[in-house]
């Protein structure tokens, strides 16, 4: 397979954990793969060594046919060599210089024409027209974070490795640079490997997620795959949104949209107004259940439909339904027991339109 | 007040501060990257001339100058005289001297760059050499002044280490230390006062100016 990216290696601290990297990512066109997991899972670390900046301790990195690291030959591509871009956590902007000569950086090797065009393009991409001359210390968040993305672009690099692009800004400017970024990394052509800790940032920006705890790679899937079927106990507690559905646009009305998922129509808040096509997630404790006819209440959604499986965990019973779509609930146990809940009976689920949260795909 | 004196001291204190600039930054800059075990064997020999008594640093360098040495041979049969009590002599006795002066700074400096900047450099494609000219030095650069300017000043001062190596001769290795211990000797107070009250105000100036560039002029090796 010489267009793909296949490592397999691991890394070994001394005083720590031994983080164990297995990643496959297609090459040659735009594809995002996040890897998903809790702080100190060792992400980072598979993205430094992906990055040359790590060594590892066994294993191998290739590169298509290329071998960036082999610890049987003691193989290691500096770098420099690897053509990649990495966007670090905080950005690292070279203080002491511009903006324009932080996107410059790289194109040492180019000719003055070239280098020109080549900034001018990432200036207007990135939308940092009249900034050229600041310094990062000078820029808010979101404009460092572009300032930090055209700098790695402007080498048109093979790979992209972003390590939590966007956990350095504030709520309000994350929602937005999350839908840029996204079109962003769509529409350049190389892959990125992108690690985040926030669900709603790996839904966002991945075609595939690779769920990462404590150094080892769980599940990897498309991003409703592992979020709605996680492969274990381990990676549902990781991802922490049971349900995630897709669902196309119907109707929309005074910031509420209707969307159609499987057989079922849900209503969500959606203020945007663009887009058609979205992930519906829900978490588990904000559906309830109730048995026959609906009544009538504050919550926008009556789903009917059948208990597919009941599985308790200490007080607490998960309530798989089919609703036209499989929907988990989360009640206690003595509820379950109360409604006496097995697979085959029919329900109400009721969800309330603000519990469902749309992510644009 | 003895000008000529002044005047020696100043060209063997600029032209010291300069060798540490060129020499200095390499042995800062190998310090701050290595991760080799026995690293600290070197730390320690950079640092020796703060604790030893110059006059034993003196008596080695001047031993080792002496021309039935190896090092003084080789300089006798290259320049055709001992390298002990010239100019050239001072100037690599105060460049051993003042050597922690100049690299405890740059280190501390180099080691205060943001390691991930360095990395953003080289994941940019830019070669560890090139980074440390295009990004390292240029944020160490409050360090590096403070380097050359302490090691500048430091060896103004200096006084055993000359007498032991350049003895006391006018015009090649009389330097404004020794000036005034002489006039001291010939109870001549007044030109001593004279001489001693410019470098005085000479090294408050000099350190002033460090002061102001930068507050953490002592630091000792950055963590690690």
């Amino acid at each position: 397979m010489a267009d793909e990216i296949t490592a397999d290696f691991e890394k070994a601290y001394p005083a720590g954990p031994t983080i164990h990297g297995v990643l496959r990512v297609p090459l040659g066109r735009p594809h995002v793969t996040v890897l998903f997991g809790p702080s100190g899972s060792g992400k980072t670390t598979v993205l430094r060594c992906l990055a040359g900046l790590e060594r590892p301790t066994r294993g191998r990195i290739m590169f298509g046919t290329e071998t960036w690291f082999d610890a049987n030959t003691g193989k290691t591509a500096s770098p420099q060599s690897r053509s990649i871009g990495y966007l670090f956590q905080d950005y690292a902007l070279f203080p002491h210089l511009t903006v324009a000569d932080n996107i410059a950086y790289a194109l040492k090797g180019m000719s003055h024409a070239e280098r020109v065009a080549q900034m001018h393009l990432l200036i207007r991409l990135l939308q940092l027209e009249g900034l050229e001359a600041r310094r990062p210390g000078q820029l808010s968040g979101g404009q460092q974070q572009r300032v930090a993305l055209a700098r790695v672009l402007a080498r048109r690099p093979r790979l992209l490795l972003l390590d939590e692009p966007l956990s350095a800004l504030d709520a309000p400017t994350r929602e937005q640079v999350r839908g840029e970024l996204r079109g962003l990394l769509r529409n350049q052509g190389a892959p990125a490997i992108c690690v985040t800790h926030d669900w709603v940032e790996a839904l966002t920006l991945a075609d595939e997620v690779a769920v990462i705890a404590v150094g080892r790679v769980l599940q990897v899937g498309s991003p409703d795959e592992v979020f709605s079927r996680p492969a274990n106990a381990e990676v549902a507690a990781i991802v922490g949104v049971e349900t995630v559905v897709t669902g196309h646009i119907a109707q929309r009305t005074q910031g509420l949209a209707a969307l159609d998922v499987g057989s079922a129509r849900l209503w969500a808040i959606e203020e945007t107004g663009r887009g058609e096509e979205f992930y519906l997630c829900i978490r588990a404790e904000d559906v309830t259940i109730e048995m026959g006819a609906p009544p009538s209440s504050s919550a926008r959604n009556h789903l009917p439909g059948s208990v597919l499986d009941v599985r308790s965990a200490g007080p607490v019973s998960r309530v798989t339904i089919n609703c036209g779509f499989p929907l988990t609930a989360s009640i206690t146990r003595q509820a379950a027991q109360d409604l006496g809940l097995k697979p085959g009976i029919p329900v109400t689920a009721t969800v309330k339109a603000s519990a469902i949260h749309l992510i644009p795909r | 007040m003895n000008w000529q004196a002044i005047v020696l001291t100043l060209e063997l204190a600029g032209l010291t501060a300069l060798i540490l600039l060129a020499v200095g930054i390499p042995i800062a800059y190998w310090l701050t990257n290595s991760r080799w075990r026995w690293k600290f064997l070197v730390e320690s020999v950079v640092a020796l001339p703060l604790v030893l008594p110059p006059t034993v640093l003196g008596f080695y360098v001047l031993v080792a100058m002496s021309p039935t040495s190896i090092l003084g041979r080789w300089y006798q049969a290259m320049v055709g005289h001992p390298l002990a009590f010239t100019f050239e002599g001072l100037v690599v006795a105060s460049v051993l001297y003042s050597l922690p002066f100049a690299v405890q700074p740059f280190t501390s400096a180099f080691g205060a760059v943001d390691r991930r900047l360095v990395e953003a450099s080289w994941t940019l494609g830019v070669a560890p050499i090139a980074t440390f000219f295009r990004i390292t030095l240029p944020l160490s650069v409050a360090g590096v002044v403070t380097g050359v300017v302490l090691s500048f000043a430091h060896t103004l001062g200096e006084f055993g280490v000359v007498l032991m190596i350049g003895g006391n001769i006018p015009g090649v290795t009389r330097t404004v230390s020794i000036d005034i211990y002489d006039e001291v000797q010939a109870m001549n107070y007044d030109g001593a006062g004279q001489t001693a009250l410019v470098l005085l105000a000479f090294s408050f100036f000099v350190l002033s100016v460090v002061y102001a560039v930068n507050r953490n002029v002592w630091a000792a090796w950055p963590m690690k």
